[in-house]
């Protein structure tokens, strides 16, 4: 197969020089870090100092076909906190051959997909969190009419350089009902998917060897209002703590998920509800709740604001749908909670409105699905909604001025209650929980010559009333120059100032941008935790040294 | 390692004779409704096609301070901009009333499996792309303030060229 799209890319290379209609697309990124021993922070510097993540990519379409490769290295070892998988790795991680016409799209080889929200099927990649859970093996999609589409897949999760042993396949369908139905008022859309999981029991029969999970979705806009609804039931499959079959029963798990919003010029409101009851989905059952997300096939992000600075990024939610029945550990059956976001502009005219004022709220709430467990017959029952254990909650509002045309600002105030559990590892909803309350200050500065001034200023006070005060107190500070909008320089520092050791976590640093090519250095302290994107954690642990990243496209 | 030389050779081959075409990819719009890359510039007037995300604080500062001046562009240029979320399932619901809360005259369109984003190598957010005739002219990535001036610049240049 790789031969075969090796061969297919250079004959369209040869054919395109001849032809002069194809084109070539791609990147380059590099992403590289030099480790220094701290001893202020706990920091002993591996012996594998030098960590690089590398990754070329090229593209080559012509006509109706594109085909596509991408060489990664992990030399000499990846970056730290990364999965071991990677480490030392280098080859070709992924290629595809694709032929798409009006009707038809198929792709050979490593593809991307998402079903629906993508809680029954989602592949993607992610490289500062090193993921990619790419399928290998065939999607076709067929589009007969507008109205309607329908998309299969079949193949294997990219593990590493290798594929996973269970094999998967799909099939979602989608409907716009209005656009058949001819429905003016209202656009309506249903969908469907199906995705199962093959994976040998070895013998043994009290092991389901196909697991199928089944989802209907439907979305509808009406005037200004917005939503949908999308709910999946999976079949009863072993549960897994620790790549060990934890008990002797099967479990079935099922995801809800609804949205409903309004929108009108100068007012947005959108509003979520999930729940999430033994959902996890891996295409290797031993590898359920791996802490690198390996092989996972589904997204299930914690859905709430993702914040953007050094000292709201403390304390983070990371969803929790797994279903933990061993006698060992703090049972649990998944979580339910919702969030509701609201957008706001003052009109032009009004006095709020001269100052470009623009307000953005957020709040969100997550707990643990309430439910007995019964150990003796290894059954539970939950509760729809139930009062369970609250994991997390969040209430945030931002508050942004235009100035003038040389003065902008952002204030924001946070106040985040977070389950210990949640932050620092071990049982849920049993150890306490952290409040804290977090103020940001941000104010930019514009000059001539595309020069410009940026400062942030943020205090983070801990609820020193509670069990857990875990670090205390901590007040940071950004400044950040751009010396034009190619050449940004920055310094940063979150002193956690009643912590131990009152450390200062620094850094420094600066970014060129030229054209398709961005160079990034920057030297400090990185604070160990939860580093998330999209809702998805990785663990970092504290370290200190150089980091630098080159991003080339082309 | 054999490999990488090889690779290097082939990579700088392919970058000679690329053509800056825009990728071919279907997307979505805030309806809903399937649409493609290649409808997005058909003819001699500069498009501006911006990647960002409901997370990212620089795309949004890029995207309001260009609102905030975005009928004066588009009085002198004829520009139209089209604000590309690679937003995941995460946030992509946020998009919408986002949009509207902050009264953006954006076309907005929504890339949820990111096969855009791929498709033109944004490794970050935000990347702005100019484009002409299907044809990618300019491209930057990130956003610091007063950055929009120089993109308008840009603009200016590439509609007058014609």
């Amino acid at each position: 197969m790789k031969k075969l799209i090796l061969g297919a890319f250079m004959f369209m290379g040869a054919v395109s020089f001849s032809q002069d209609n194809g084109y070539f697309f791609g990147g380059l990124e590099s992403n590289s870090q030099w480790l220094m021993p701290d001893e202020k922070i706990g920091f002993d510097a591996p012996d594998d100092r030098f960590r690089s993540n590398n990754y070329v990519q090229f593209n080559y379409s012509l006509g109706k076909f594109t085909a596509g490769i991408q060489y990664e290295t992990y030399l000499p070892t990846a970056l730290l906190g990364y999965s071991p998988t990677w480490d030392n790795q280098n080859g070709i991680g992924t290629y595809y051959l694709n032929f798409k016409n009006e009707t038809l799209d198929i792709t050979g080889g490593y593809f991307y997909e998402q079903f629906g929200n993508g809680l029954i099927l989602r592949t993607w990649e992610d490289r500062q969190l090193g993921i990619n859970n790419a399928m290998k093996g065939l999607r076709v999609k067929f589009t007969p009419t507008a109205n309607i589409g329908i998309t299969g897949v079949y193949g294997q999760i990219r593990n590493g350089f290798d594929v996973s042993e269970g094999v998967m396949q799909g099939l979602d369908a989608n409907a716009d009902l209005s656009g058949l139905l001819n429905i003016d008022a209202v656009e309506l859309s249903l969908g469907a998917s199906y995705v199962g999981r093959y994976q040998s029991n070895g013998g043994n029969d009290s092991i389901p060897a196909n697991i199928n999970a089944y989802g209907g979705r439907l979305d509808f806009v009406a005037n200004n209002f917005y939503g949908g609804i999308e709910a999946i039931t999976k079949d009863p499959d072993v549960i897994v703590t620790e790549e060990v079959v934890s008990s002797p029963q099967l479990f079935d798990g099922t995801a809800l998920q609804v949205n409903l919003g309004y929108a009108q010029k100068g007012l947005g409101i959108n509003s979520t509800f999930r729940r999430l009851e033994n959902f996890s989905f891996y295409a290797d059952r031993y590898q359920e709740g791996n802490v690198y997300n390996e092989q996972i096939v589904n997204y299930v992000p914690a859905l709430t604001k993702q914040h953007d600075y050094l000292l709201s990024n403390i304390y983070v939610y990371n969803a929790q749908p797994r279903l933990l029945f061993s006698d060992s550990e703090k049972k649990r059956a998944g979580e339910v909670g919702g969030q509701v976001d609201v957008y706001y502009s003052f009109d032009k005219e009004s006095f709020l409105g001269k100052v470009g004022t623009k307000l953005a709220g957020n709040f969100s709430y997550w707990a643990g699905l309430e439910a007995t467990f019964n150990s003796e017959e290894q059954t539970y029952d939950t509760k729809f909604i139930g009062d369970g254990p609250r994991y997390f909650r969040d209430l945030n509002i931002e508050v942004k001025n235009r100035w003038s045309s040389k003065w902008s600002s952002i204030a924001t105030f946070q106040d985040v209650i977070i389950d210990k559990g949640v932050t620092e590892g071990g049982p849920l909803g049993e150890q306490g929980d952290i409040r804290a309350q977090i103020a940001v200050i941000e104010g930019t500065r514009k000059f001539e010559g595309g020069k410009a001034l940026r400062m942030e200023l943020q205090h983070l006070w801990i609820d020193k009333r509670r069990k857990n005060v875990d670090d205390k107190n901590w007040a940071a500070g950004v400044l950040e120059y751009n010396l034009n909008s190619a050449f940004t320089l920055y310094a940063a520092d979150a002193w956690n100032y009643e912590g131990e050791g009152e450390i200062h976590y620094y850094s420094f640093g600066g970014g060129y941008t030229k054209g398709p090519a961005r160079f990034a250095l920057n030297y400090g302290r990185q604070r160990g935790g939860l580093i998330c994107v999209g809702g998805v954690c990785r663990f970092v642990p504290t370290n200190t040294g150089l980091t630098a990243n080159l991003v080339v496209t082309f | 390692m054999k490999k990488l030389p090889l690779l290097l050779l082939a990579l700088v081959t392919f970058s000679v004779i690329a053509q800056n075409d825009l990728p071919k990819v279907d997307m979505t719009t805030l309806d809903g409704q399937p649409i493609n890359s290649n409808d997005l510039s058909i003819d001699d007037n500069v498009v501006v096609i911006s990647l960002w995300a409901t997370w990212c604080v620089p795309c949004i500062k890029e995207l309001d301070a260009i609102s905030e001046i975005y009928p004066d562009w588009q009085a002198e240029t004829n520009v139209k901009l089209y604000a590309v979320s690679i937003d995941d399932s995460r946030g992509v619901k946020r998009v919408k009333p986002m949009v509207n809360g902050k009264g953006w005259d954006y076309t907005v369109l929504l890339d949820t499996n990111n096969d855009f984003k791929r498709a033109v190598g944004a490794a970050t957010v935000p990347l702005t792309l100019l484009v002409k005739n299907n044809q990618i002219v300019y491209r930057h990535s990130g956003y610091s303030p007063g950055a929009e001036m120089e993109l308008y610049e840009k603009i200016k240049e590439f509609s007058a060229a014609n």
